[in-house]
């Protein structure tokens, strides 16, 4: 109906045509400023580039030209041998004589074997699965029938290829800058044939106040002619969104202010907390680790260590403990302060919510974008948002008390106060700038507050990221025994470890990761050895464990962080204990991994290390890799693969072979797989690492084909 | 062209004595067949030489040319080599007797020699005999008393100058004597010899050229028949003085006549004007006049095939040689006319003995004994153009045909022939008159190299200069290892049965080949040997990732995320891994970062980062309060430095904590 409107409204077919072209002409112009601007940054990022280049190279010829360069003297052939072959400079003038010397050949360089590029790493790196094929591989200059084909059905397999997406020709980008050009001069000529209201609008439009119902007719319409499938509604839909100012600082819901910063708020203990909380990864110790894409939040029903200490002296002359009531306040709420702790992990009061959490993206708009900008004071100072008021309230509550308490502040204490309680000396020390007296009148005033009910935020836990990780979703697993499951940390925390229990469906133990008893049943006890738990007398060696530092206390693999000395030979790969390795042409294949030192027997060499892949993505790769008959794929478990095609250590270079002198094992390395090369046999400095690819037949490795491997050698 | 003839020269005995160890000795069998059988058979035979040469001739080529480059500029000696041993004649039994004291009474002994040296300036050379016994009818039919006339040149070969093409070449002749020949050693007495003298006068620098060398010419004139024998012996005229021409004509003339002429040449100064020839007894080796040009240029192995008889190898054994004494005396009491071209060291002297003697093929005396097993027969059998076989035999010569290298037993000619000259298969087959050898070309040669591949990419990066010294990649040579070696048996070079390929033992292990750096595949340079690209466990690359990562989110502020970029790095360098770690983690953190996080204003942030730890059940509170007392202590300095610096400056008279929070507010704005 509304196409009908449109066309109906359209003016004399001339106009119209007129506008088409304008419409063209500017789109493309705008194209072209966006290619132009495009190229003008590649050239400003080469220009970077050559610059940093530059810079390195100076540094190294001044290293150079501090040095004496001392020539080698070349082996002197006899004259009679070397057939002397002279370069010759003859200048066209008879006055400057001719200028010869003895031509020194080079010898030649055999040339390297072929290599792809790949980035060095010492641990695996998870990476998600691409559903979107990045690139086609190039499959040689002449297309084959057989490749077409292979490609064909590779891309079947995708979601699609990067850079279809997109597939028309403009994007929301270009779209706004469009209308916004058009409709800066179609001015003057609406007005010949449109209605005043329409030309009002117009204006209004111009001046980018927002859209309403009705857009211009000039551009709009036009874009309409020119962007034939585009409906009316939709591109106007479009124009609206992208009309909402862009602002670069609209924080999320979920973000607090920088504590340190001027704009901090006062808000609760788990908002404060909730990054740290989120992203850290308690197997990692790192925020946001490159191995494992989920990170329990933290157990707090149970602590490792119950240290509540409280303080039973005063602290000084000043100290609140000396206050009347104070010292039988602070035990007394001991136990209550923990027990709301546990109500509070969830909920948060409505005070500090205000509009900022639960205002995700209805809210009026620039409210919503103004409000909790840290870095436009302007827009904060005009719209101030509750959070901002409520210390303002407080002053005006409680006016007798001289001290102000800064948003910064006020949560600082309820994080602390989730920790040491009312240990008030300790938290005003931590604080700096209160003294704990004030900081128990501040305490005495929060249990008040704090008896209001709590307002359920329904936040979810989760941090929201913008890199989207999808579940790995375990499978469940057969009944088999051979199948090696990956490991993922139980959280279930009414129940036991029966059944039920991640870890005890895929058969692995529970590790101190786990969110379970420290007693449950199905934890791995560690070992006592007193040896280098390098025999099946270790319990850890016998479970093709690494012995856990957390676990182990007495077999050495939790002394001596700093040196290459451990007692105990089962912690080589959480250690990185590997050997040195040396690359180069191999004498079977391609490249080859050399060894620096001799090792003996079962000594660790190094792990192999690569991206982890989940097996569907390794089945999407080792497609490519198997034409590429070159592949890197190691299977890790039932669920991941490493492929060290993109990313990887040195090891990745070692090839097959059926009488090897490396074998590999998948070592359990505090909850996680991790695959060690071992010598099988003592081996001498300087040779050539094998192992067998068909490690474990069954489940190792099924894209390099034994028959390909035979083909090279 | 003097010094080219001067090397061509010193070369021609070479070449002569290449010629007369492959095919002096040597009858081929083929040849025999090409005179007994008939004309028909011509073709064929030729059809086959065609094939012979078409297997052999390149590697042939080859290994002459090889042999040439390793005589002028020697790889290794072959005396050093274990199974050449009974070549070096050097021992060290002296060594157990040595005394540094020794060293002095060596040079004051070197010095009195030189100075002998130095007043015996003139060359006497005197003449014991010219054997020659090829032509033993003609001797037995002539008188035993029967004498050669020899006569002595000394050439001067000159510097160039330039206007000269080539170099001046001055023959001076010095004498001619009557030199009995096939004397009976012990029939003749000592003092008959005739006697040559060159003056000394003669070594001194000419007033036209500059002399470069010197050198003596023996020109040996044997009469072919009866009457002309008469006629030479009475020519007994001394010192004639005649041009060159001249002489030259007569000796053609001669030669028509039938006489045969011999020469022979030595040097006595090198163009380094080193003293080639010491005094002792000398034993030259005579070449024909008529043979000389293929001799000298176009002495190849094959010439044995034109069917023409060259010398026997045996040089020394059937002649024909002169035999002389040379010796440096100063009768002449013209001391004050000591020779300008003087040795100039002892070593100098010594070593020159050792190069003369080669050349000069002057026989040394131990020579003789060696030759025991006299009449030795080698079969060289070559296999050829599927299975055709030909013959070669060499007579108690025990060189090698490829190299002439005299290698005087057979276990050690065999042995030389497997390990230098691969191109070929040496099969050792017992024969009852002595040893069959089967060459056959080794199609698995391809030439690949079998050394130390450090050899060739010595010091990869460094192409015509390099700082200093470098390092060495180790490489382990198993020079000294003393190896297992069995006991030397011919039964070695027996054809190996199928099973037992030998394995190819490498001789060097360890790191025998170039390594290249894993990220940019450049050439390892054995200095950077050491250093593992793979020790830091936090490459670039991941530590940039790590802070794009975080700096992605877009619900975390800023102060977060500074403390978790800082807090990743930290963890990733020191590659933490147990959790009882994280309390001394969180003070080295403390310890390392406290400036920075002091600076980026993030204190609260990172107490925020320690009570999430701590709930994590990572870290205890005592802890916390440590590295937070740590962190007060810093901020208390800085903030110190900082009032006295803005008293200095007289800003302002009161600067509290409220104005330090100011200045942390710009401080973070502008960040």
């Amino acid at each position: 109906t509304q196409q009908t409107k449109i066309k109906i409204k359209r003016g004399p077919k001339s106009c119209r045509k007129l506008k088409e072209t304008r419409v063209k002409s500017e789109y493309m112009r705008l194209r072209q400023l966006k290619r132009f601007r495009k190229a003008e940054e590649v050239k400003a990022l080469f220009q970077s580039n050559r610059r940093r280049i530059e810079g390195r190279t100076e540094l190294l010829n001044e290293e150079w030209s501090k040095l004496r360069i001392q020539s080698i003297p070349l082996s002197t052939t006899s004259g009679s041998l070397s057939s002397k072959k002279l370069c010759m400079v003859e200048s066209g003038f008879p006055s400057f004589p001719n200028q010869a010397v003895a031509m020194r050949p080079l010898t030649t360089v055999a040339g390297i074997p072929f290599m792809y590029s790949w980035s060095p790493l010492q641990q695996n790196f998870m990476v998600e699965d691409e559903t979107f094929l990045h690139n086609i591989p190039y499959m040689g200059d002449e297309v084959l029938e057989q490749d077409e084909a292979f490609l064909e059905e590779l891309i079947d397999n995708y979601d699609g290829v990067h850079g279809d997406r997109e597939g028309g020709f403009i994007n929301d980008e270009i779209f706004k800058e469009l209308v916004e050009a058009l409709s800066q001069y179609s001015d003057p000529e609406e007005e010949e044939e449109e209605e005043p209201s329409e030309r009002t609008e117009n204006k209004e439009e111009e001046d980018e106040k927002g859209m309403q119902k009705t857009t211009p007719e000039g551009p709009e319409e036009s874009k309409v002619g020119f962007f034939k499938r585009k409906r009316r509604s939709t591109a106007e839909g479009e124009y609206k969104d992208l009309l909402e100012p862009p602002s670069p600082v609209k924080l999320p819901p979920l973000c607090t202010p920088s504590m340190d910063g001027p704009f901090a708020k006062s808000v609760q203990r788990e908002q404060s907390l909730h990054s740290f909380h989120t992203l850290f990864c308690r197997r990692c110790f790192k925020y946001d680790c490159f191995l494992h894409p989920f990170h329990a939040s933290p157990n707090v029903y149970k602590r490792k260590n119950k240290e509540i200490r409280m303080e039973t002296e005063p602290c000084g002359l000043d100290c609140f403990l000396l206050q009347k009531g104070a010292k039988e306040f602070a035990d007394q709420n001991m136990q209550r302060s923990q027990r709301p702790r546990r109500r509070r992990r969830q909920p948060r009061p409505s005070s500090s919510c205000g509009p900022t959490p639960s205002g995700s993206g209805e809210e009026g708009k620039e409210g919503d974008s103004d409000h909790e900008t840290t870095s436009s004071s302007e827009g904060n100072s005009r719209c101030p948002s509750p959070a901002k008021m409520r210390p303002g309230e407080e002053g005006v509550e409680e006016s007798d008390s001289p001290p102000q308490w800064s948003g910064a502040e006020e949560s600082l204490f309820r994080v602390l106060h989730g920790t040491y309680y009312n240990n008030f000396c300790s938290i005003a020390r931590l604080i700096g700038t209160k003294t704990c007296r004030e900081v128990y009148e501040f305490a005495v005033k929060e249990m008040l507050i704090h008896r209001v009910p709590l307002e359920d935020g329904g936040i979810s836990p989760q941090k929201k990221k913008r890199k989207h990780r999808q579940d790995v979703n375990t499978p469940l697993p057969d009944n088999s025994s051979n199948q090696v499951y990956n490991y993922q940390p139980c959280d279930h925390p009414e129940h036991p470890c029966d059944s039920s229990c991640l870890c005890v469906m895929t058969q692995n133990f529970c590790e101190k990761f786990c969110q379970c008893d420290r007693e449950c049943q199905n934890r791995f006890p560690g070992c006592r050895c007193k040896t280098q738990c390098n025999t099946k007398q270790c319990p850890c060696y016998l479970a093709v464990r690494e012995c856990d530092p957390d676990l182990c206390m007495t077999c050495g693999a939790a002394d001596h962080w700093d040196s290459k000395q451990v007692s105990c030979k089962n912690c080589s790969i959480q250690r990185g204990l590997k050997k040195h390795l040396l690359l180069a042409p191999s004498d079977v294949a391609g490249w080859g991994t050399f060894i620096k030192e001799p090792v003996q027997k079962n000594e660790f060499i190094s792990e192999y290390c690569g991206e982890l892949i989940s097996q569907d993505e390794a089945d999407r790769r080792g497609r490519i890799y198997d034409k590429y008959m070159s592949s890197f794929l190691f299977n890790l478990n039932n669920d991941f693969v490493v492929d060290a095609t993109r990313k990887g250590n040195k090891i990745r270079f070692a090839n097959h072979s059926v009488n090897p002198n490396c074998y590999a094992k998948v070592v359990m390395v505090n909850g996680d797989h991790r695959i060690g090369i071992f010598a099988k046999r003592a081996i001498q400095r300087g040779e050539e690492l094998f192992f067998d690819y068909r490690y474990s037949q069954a489940d190792a490795l099924k894209y390099v084909g034994i028959e390909r491997e035979i083909n090279i050698v | 062209m003097a010094p080219q003839k001067h090397g061509s020269g010193g070369n021609g005995f070479y070449a002569n004595s290449t010629s007369k160890a492959a095919n002096g000795g040597a009858h081929v069998s083929s040849g025999v067949v090409m005179t007994s059988v008939k004309r028909p058979k011509m073709e064929q035979v030729q059809a086959d030489h065609e094939l012979f040469l078409q297997a052999f001739e390149k590697p042939t080529q080859i290994y002459r040319f090889l042999r040439t480059r390793n005589l002028i500029a020697p790889i290794f000696l072959h005396r050093s080599l274990t199974y050449m041993s009974h070549r070096n004649s050097r021992t060290n039994s002296k060594r157990k007797y040595f005394g540094v004291n020794d060293l002095l009474f060596k040079v004051e002994k070197s010095k009195v020699d030189q100075e002998s040296h130095n007043m015996a300036s003139n060359l006497q050379l005197t003449f014991t005999g010219f054997f020659h016994k090829t032509e033993k009818p003609l001797q037995n039919s002539e008188n035993e008393e029967n004498s050669v006339s020899v006569e002595m040149l000394l050439v001067k070969v000159c510097h160039k100058k330039r206007k000269d093409v080539s170099c001046p070449v001055k023959q001076v002749p010095t004498g001619k004597k009557q030199v009995p020949l096939n004397p009976d050693s012990s029939q003749t007495k000592l003092g008959a010899f005739p006697t040559l003298i060159v003056p000394s006068h003669e070594f001194e620098p000419s007033n036209s050229h500059m002399v470069k060398s010197y050198s003596l010419l023996f020109r040996v004139s044997r009469p072919g028949g009866r009457e002309l024998n008469g006629m030479t012996t009475r020519d007994t005229s001394m010192n004639v003085m005649e041009e060159l021409s001249n002489r030259k004509k007569r000796f053609c003339s001669n030669q028509d006549d039938g006489e045969t002429t011999f020469v022979a040449q030595m040097t006595v100064f090198d163009k380094n004007r080193r003293l080639q020839l010491l005094d002792g007894e000398y034993e030259v080796s005579m070449q024909e006049m008529e043979e000389s040009p293929v001799g000298k240029k176009r002495a190849t192995w094959e010439t044995i095939l034109d069917g023409k008889w060259l010398p026997p190898f045996e040089t020394f054994s059937q002649g024909p040689t002169l035999q002389f004494t040379l010796r440096w005396t100063n009768d002449t009491a013209d001391r004050g006319t000591a020779p300008v071209a003087k040795p100039l060291a002892t070593r100098n002297s010594e070593s020159s003995t050792v190069d003369s003697s080669k050349p000069s093929n002057v026989k040394p005396p131990q020579a003789d004994s060696d030759h025991n097993n006299d009449k030795l027969r080698v079969y060289y059998q070559f296999l050829y153009n599927n299975n055709t076989q030909q013959q070669t035999e060499a007579r108690d010569d025990l060189h090698c045909p490829w190299c002439t290298l005299n290698c005087r037993k057979l276990y050690s000619l065999l042995k030389h022939l497997k390990l230098s000259h691969s191109r070929f298969i040496f099969n050792y087959v017992p024969h009852p008159k002595g040893a069959r050898i089967d060459v056959s070309i080794n199609e698995c040669y391809d030439g690949s190299y079998v050394g130390n591949p450090q050899d060739i990419h010595c010091q990869p990066g460094f192409a015509f200069s390099r700082n200093g010294p470098v390092k060495r990649t180790p490489v382990t040579h198993f020079l000294v290892c003393r190896p297992k070696r069995s006991k030397p048996s011919l039964s070695e070079f027996l054809e190996p049965e199928d099973g037992e390929q030998e394995q190819q033992q490498t001789y060097i292990s360890s790191h025998n080949r170039l390594y290249f750096h894993s990220d940019s595949c450049m050439p390892l340079r054995p200095q950077e040997m050491d250093e593992d690209s793979e020790d830091e466990r936090d490459p670039a690359w991941l530590r940039e990732k790590t802070v794009m990562q975080i700096d992605e989110f877009t619900d975390v502020n800023e102060g977060e995320k500074e403390v978790m970029k800082l807090w990743n790095l930290h963890v990733m360098k020191h590659g933490f891994i147990a959790d009882t770690q994280m309390n001394q983690a969180c003070m080295l953190f403390v310890e390392q970062h406290g400036t920075t996080i002091i600076e980026k204003n993030l204190c609260r942030n990172v107490l925020l980062h320690l009570v999430s730890m701590h709930d994590f059940g990572l870290v205890n509170t005592g802890n916390i309060d440590k590295a937070m007392a740590q962190l007060r202590d810093l901020k208390q300095q800085k903030d110190g430095q900082e009032q006295s610096k803005m008293q200095d400056n007289a800003d302002s008279g009161s600067s509290g904590d409220g104005k330090a929070s100011v200045s942390n507010f710009v401080k973070t704005q502008n960040h």
